[in-house]
């Protein structure tokens, strides 16, 4: 009987992994150093540790992992040779792209480039065929021409072709019959068609993300057969075997490779998935989450238990029209450099020391102040238990860093140099975390910080503090919490359709109709994956608008809907509307622009852990005290060992606590207990 | 404020501010584009958003569109001379480019007081561009309009909102002057809920840091601005240069340029633009009110100077401008303004050619200025009346080092492009075609972009105006690069009936089955073309993007088939080339 489950996400520098023990919940975590050139070799180091403690291979029954293959693929521009099919005389589409510039400097800026195209218009082959506006067939698909322009693709060496039509979300047939005639040119030869990878309308959208898909997918494909050779050679023989796309969700080795753009910003998604979890069962439903690493911050908002999704982002200026969990990321990490210009004005980011030379406490050559060397300056990291003591840091080269670099220029003493560049990286990170909470209508006071990654502990409190949050959640094991993530999720996968049908000539039968052939599409996939009817669940929304507006918003609903339904919808809309934007206008005509649904094929939960108090002490697990700053003062404060605090143990700041991965600052003021799960929970004042 | 005052502001203190502000404009930018109703807000994003402090000064702006950090003071102002009684829950409207600072009318500014503990601390501001404010024709930007009153509704500074309360009367005014009266007023809603936003995140701002260290620093960061903008303009070369561009035509006196001409003079940290030697006045719609001319310049500097300097009105100061009245820089109302676009980028590139000596080497080539084509008619959709509006770029101008961009917007512009799918689902009209046109962009040692070429097919009656430039005079090329390809907008092409229209033109009736081809003009080149590397002109050549003979023609490139690509013949590119020298 299988017992384990094993996750491993892998990130640039470190491969994390968390194995659970399905019986006891016991779980246990592991860094790996990561194998750029071959991740799969970090992920076998991985399993072997398992194995190493006694696990039989054949015991590992679940096993989902995090990569960045794809999207580092994509970054490094290492995808494969890629063909692009249109319709004929439309070959603008994907060149010119939006058209404009990104907002802000960039206007500016006159030497603003596009990203590369992935498939130039060498590549790219025009096909004669139209579709209109309603589906209809306008122009039928000329075969004979499109064999003639697939070979001419072909005879330019293209590995992979991306088909995308006009209107082809409403009638997909001729983009399938070119797949046909594509495998019978060429049967080695990957196709992706728009009107599958997401059949939406906004052709320029749908293509750009089917293009990347293209790109990626047979580079997915061998690195996902690798490890799946690797693992069986190993003895992991589960047919358990998940990707995390950027959903949230899981999908299966076999189906990952097919929607490899799905993969593409799945980086922070594991993070979520747990801090949904955590949302679920800390009594929290509200949450902001706070991933703060070496050179960025993720922020995101989990509102009564749900993340919210966003259906459109960009990876590195390229456009992708897929759901994901909609993260704010700002370049604010402890890499972040501070300094003074010519004109006197403290300058907090974007530049990064990066991991060479990193912040000056390293050791590694850094001079220039970094967020960390003002966190070590300030008496918030412990030079010998850093990373559980395998690295020391140099406070003193922090100090002269912050000194040298702001204090002098500005005239201010050390200590109250690094408080303010502190201060200023916190409200650079608090304006994210308002634009995803506040500005959506969202109102703070009901939302916990969750804070996690290397150095999100490190600045929650103050953060919270500053947005008038009601508290901080710090899980246990906040280094790993992807990994986390990844023991937690259920295979998510998105139907989506296009059609633009005004509320006022639609009928619940039609809404019901469309939902119907969605779910039908959903319930063969997940069948087809090994799940049973039982644990199949779809979700489903709308995507709507007033009439006339040019961006939609996203209903979920019941389905199949009741007479009635329509009516009820339209009032959410507005509501909605309402909630977010701040107006409404119900006397308006609305639009339903597509159909959304959500196929979950649910994985059985793991049993956490629930922990009772052994008894042990408050006052052992302290390992020293220290002075640090707050507010402009010196305060003696106890460094607690987190390991050694009790589940139910309550205690108050100033006190910072150490752990392996990180270390957690609370101010005076903030009070702390333990949760049964090994959570800290910090709340603000002094009341209860 | 004092000096002393001044420095008193902390260091950290002005970086959290700054920080604050950034966030607050941003946030009040992303309401308006996911709250506007019409296609332009939220698909072409033809808006922006500004904070001013009480004397109207734009304290910070997030930049969609550089042209408004001219607008916003001068629309502030208007209110400001209008009302002596401006109370908490005020909103106000302004649409008048001789009254306020709109560029035209469709671009309606919406203003509101912000309060702190009782006291007028600024206001937030928003200019959205609208779909259509009445006037002869769809789109209210009539190119043969004589005077103002040929261009749609006018609001001076007027009061829309008092205690929170809209005025009901002014929304009826406004839709009973527009063809798509629920999108104009859905838009100038967005644009209240997002000044309110403002008002609202601006006074948690002074809640955290006081009132008067808010003030002090807003002072402080113009203070800032100006001198960074002096510093780096102290650095360049003193002297006196002199530049001219030139507009197609007014859109009434056809086939009669219009001249923009620039004289700087710079000394130490001083730098004068003086337009005075423009042309009079236009009797058609080309002119531009000084907010703009000071907008244009303003962009060009913060191009040169640094992209990612702070924008507030501070910098503004560190220039002077210099306008003649009469001229088309400063035309005498009720002079015609609605295509002012065309204008305004023969200003920027006046202004880059005049600072191209001066300034460290930035130097680029002409691009393709912006456009617009508006299609308006009765049988939307859904049956009820409709406008179509889409904002067109085109070839970028070659840069040092890098070819100019393709299909994109320039300079100033910074629209999006309409998608076809939601264009064809909204409107009766088929597009024909979409592509970038071959040998469109200007020859150089760095190439000019391409231009557009989009083709419509009319599915119902319709009227169409177009508000375009360089269909006469091309892009220029800069430091020996040859020009780009002038735009064309022709009727029903290859058909009897085919008719060319003039680069401007207003209501043209088109009929059910009539079509229309849009070409875009490319950008210019810069550096010899001679001197381009034959691998990327055969490059060039295998994307489509030059053709064989201009390969030879303009680079001296011969070039032979090797399979389904060209490569460099190398013996005849070296005989072409010498015999050039």
């Amino acid at each position: 009987m299988a017992r384990f489950r094993l996750t491993v996400d892998t990130g640039g520098t470190f491969s994390d992994f968390v194995y659970v023990d399905e019986n006891t919940g016991e779980i246990s975590v592991a860094k790996v150093p990561s194998t750029p050139d071959d991740p799969s070799r970090a992920i076998l180091a991985g399993v072997e540790l398992l194995i190493a403690r006694g696990v039989a291979p054949a015991d590992i029954g679940y096993f989902c992992h995090g990569t960045t293959v794809g999207t580092n693929a994509l970054l490094e521009g290492k995808g494969v040779r890629t063909g692009l099919l249109v319709t004929k005389g439309f070959r603008g589409i994907y060149e010119v792209a939006e058209q404009c510039r990104p907002h802000g400097p960039t206007i500016f800026n006159i030497g603003y480039t596009r990203p590369t195209m992935l498939a130039p218009p060498s590549r790219t082959g025009e096909v004669e065929e139209r579709v209109a506006f309603d589906g209809e067939i306008l122009t039928p698909l000329n075969e004979a021409a499109l064999r003639e322009t697939v070979r001419e693709l072909l005879a330019r060496d293209v590995k992979s072709i991306a088909v995308c039509f006009l209107f082809s979300f409403l009638t997909p047939k001729h983009e399938r019959r070119a797949r046909e005639i594509i495998l019978e040119e060429a049967p080695g030869v990957e196709v992706s068609l728009s009107s599958e990878v997401v059949p939406l309308i906004r052709e320029y959208y749908r293509l750009s993300t089917t293009v990347i898909n293209a790109y990626l997918h047979p580079i997915l494909a061998r690195y996902i057969d690798n490890l799946d050779a690797r693992l069986k050679s190993a003895g992991v023989t589960t047919p358990q075997k998940y990707i995390m796309q950027s959903n949230g969700g899981m999908s299966t080795f076999a189906e990952t490779a097919k929607k490899a753009v799905a993969t593409v910003l799945s980086g922070p998604a594991g993070g979520i998935v747990a801090s949904v979890r955590a949302a679920e069962t800390s009594g929290f439903p509200n949450l902001i989450t706070f991933d703060m690493g070496g050179t960025s911050c993720d922020v995101a908002l989990i509102k009564d238990g749900e993340a919210s999704i966003s259906n459109r982002g960009k990876v590195e200026g390229r456009d992708v029209a897929l759901p994901m969990i909609d993260i704010n990321t700002v370049s604010a990490g402890g890499g972040t450099l501070a300094g003074v210009d010519k004109f006197g004005e403290l300058v907090v980011g974007p530049q990064s020391a990066g991991a060479q030379p990193g912040p000056a406490c390293y050791g590694r050559g850094g001079t220039r102040p970094t967020i960390t060397d003002c966190n070590a300056t300030l008496g918030y990291l412990s030079p010998d238990n850093f990373l559980g003591g395998k690295m020391r840091l140099d406070k003193d080269a922090a100090r002269r860093a912050v000194e040298t670099e702001v204090a002098k220029p500005l005239g201010m003493d050390v200590a109250a140099a690094a408080e303010g560049v502190v201060r200023v990286i916190n409200v650079k990170m608090e304006e994210a975390i308002k634009a995803i909470s506040t500005m959506r209508g969202h109102d703070l006071r009901d939302f916990m910080l969750l804070a996690f990654g290397g150095a999100g502990p490190l600045h929650a409190c103050k953060m919270a503090a500053e947005l008038g949050m009601k508290g901080v959640l710090v899980p246990p094991h906040p280094g790993v919490y992807s990994a986390m993530g990844l023991v937690m999720s259920d295979v998510k996968h998105d139907y989506l359709r296009s059609r633009l049908t005004p509320l006022s000539r639609a009928s619940e039968a039609e809404v019901n109709a469309v939902f119907a052939e969605l779910e039908t599409l959903a319930r063969a996939d997940l069948a087809r994956e090994d799940f049973s009817e039982k644990s199949i669940r779809v979700e489903h929304a709308l995507d709507m608008r007033y009439a006339g507006q040019g961006y939609e918003m996203t209903i979920p609903c019941e389905a199949p809907l009741a007479p009635g339904g329509l009516k009820a919808l339209r009032e959410k809309f507005d509501a909605e509307h309402k909630k977010s934007f701040g107006h409404t206008a119900p006397e308006e005509p609305v639009e339903i622009v597509s159909w959304r649904l959500r196929g979950v094929g649910v994985v059985p939960p793991v049993r956490e852990p629930v922990y009772k108090p052994t008894g042990a002490p408050l006052e052992k697990a302290i390992r020293e005290r220290r002075i640090a700053r707050f507010d402009g003062v010196d305060l003696e404060c106890p460094v607690y060992q987190r390991e050694l605090i009790d589940v139910g143990a309550e205690f108050a700041g100033p006190a910072l606590i150490d752990q392996l991965d990180c270390t957690t600052v609370m101010p005076p003021g903030f009070l702390a207990r333990v949760d049964e799960r090994k959570n800290i929970i910090i709340s603000m004042g002094s009341a209860t | 404020m004092s000096a002393d005052a001044e420095k008193k502001i902390d260091a950290v203190e002005l970086e959290i501010i700054k920080a604050s502000l950034d966030g607050i404009v941003q946030e009040m930018q992303n309401s308006l584009f996911r709250t506007g109703y019409s296609t332009i807000v939220r698909e072409s994003q033809d808006a922006s958003c500004a904070l001013l402090d009480s004397r109207g000064d734009v304290i910070a702006q997030h930049v969609v569109l550089p042209l408004h950090i001219g607008s916003f003071p001068a629309c502030c102002a208007a209110v400001l001379r209008t009302y002596d009684d401006i109370a908490e829950g005020d909103a106000y409207l302004i649409n008048h480019p001789y009254e306020g600072g709109s560029p035209h009318a469709p671009d309606m500014c919406v203003i509101t007081p912000a309060f702190y503990k009782g006291a007028l601390v600024g206001f937030c501001a928003s200019i959205a561009h609208k779909g259509d404010i009445g006037g002869p024709v769809p789109g209210s930007c009539s190119g043969q309009a004589k005077e103002t009153f040929n261009e749609g509704l006018h609001l001076p500074a007027v009061r829309y909102q008092r205690g929170g309360q809209r005025m009901v009367e002014i929304e009826r005014i406004i839709a009973a002057n527009s063809r798509t009266p629920e999108l104009v007023l859905g838009d100038i809603r967005g644009q209240l809920g997002c000044a309110r936003l403002g008002e609202q995140r601006l006074a948690e701002l002074f809640d955290k840091v006081s009132a008067p260290m808010a003030l002090a620093s807003f002072d402080r960061l113009m203070a800032l601005a100006e001198r960074r903008m002096r510093a780096a303009i102290s650095e360049w070369k003193d002297g006196r240069y002199e530049a001219e561009r030139f507009v197609d035509d007014d859109g009434v006196r056809l086939n009669q340029p219009v001249r923009i001409h620039l004289v700087v003079e710079k000394k130490g940290d001083r730098i004068v633009f003086d337009f005075s030697g423009s042309d009079d006045q236009a009797v058609g719609p080309a002119n531009i009110r000084p907010p703009l001319v000071r907008a244009a310049t303003a962009y060009c500097l913060i191009a040169l100077v640094d992209p990612h300097i702070f924008i507030n009105t501070g910098l503004m100061r560190a220039f002077e401008i210099v306008t003649r009245e009469g001229s088309i820089m400063n035309p005498r109302f009720p002079a015609p303004v609605n295509t002012y676009n065309p204008t305004v980028h023969a200003t920027v590139e006046a202004v880059f050619a005049a600072l191209a000596d001066m300034a460290p080497a930035k130097a680029r080539a002409d691009s393709c200025g912006s456009r617009s084509i508006i299609i308006g008619g009765r049988g939307g959709r859904a049956g009820q009346s409709y406008v179509q509006y889409e904002i067109l770029g085109g070839g970028g101008g070659a840069r040092a080092g890098q070819d100019g961009a393709s299909g994109t917007a320039v300079n100033q512009s910074n629209a999006k492009i309409a998608p076809i799918e939601i264009i064809e689902s909204e409107f009766p009209t088929r597009l024909l075609r979409f592509e970038l046109i071959k040998d469109s962009g200007g020859a150089g040692a760095t190439r000019g972009g391409l231009g557009i070429r989009r083709e419509y097919m009319n599915l119902a009656d319709a009227r169409f105006s177009i508000r375009s430039t360089k269909h006469v005079i091309a892009p220029n090329g800069a430091a020996g690069g040859g020009k780009g390809r002038v735009g064309d907008i022709v009727v029903n092409p290859g058909r009897e009936d085919e008719k060319r229209l003039p680069t401007r033109y207003a209501d043209y009736p088109l009929k059910s089955g009539d079509g229309f081809c849009l070409d875009t003009p490319g950008g210019g080149g810069l550096g010899e073309a001679f001197k381009r590397d034959p691998l990327a002109v055969a490059d060039d050549v295998n994307e489509g993007y030059v053709s064989v003979e201009a390969a030879a023609r303009d680079y001296g490139v011969a070039l032979t088939r090797a399979g389904r690509d060209f490569v460099v013949d190398e013996a005849r590119t070296g005989a072409l080339r010498a015999a050039t020298k």
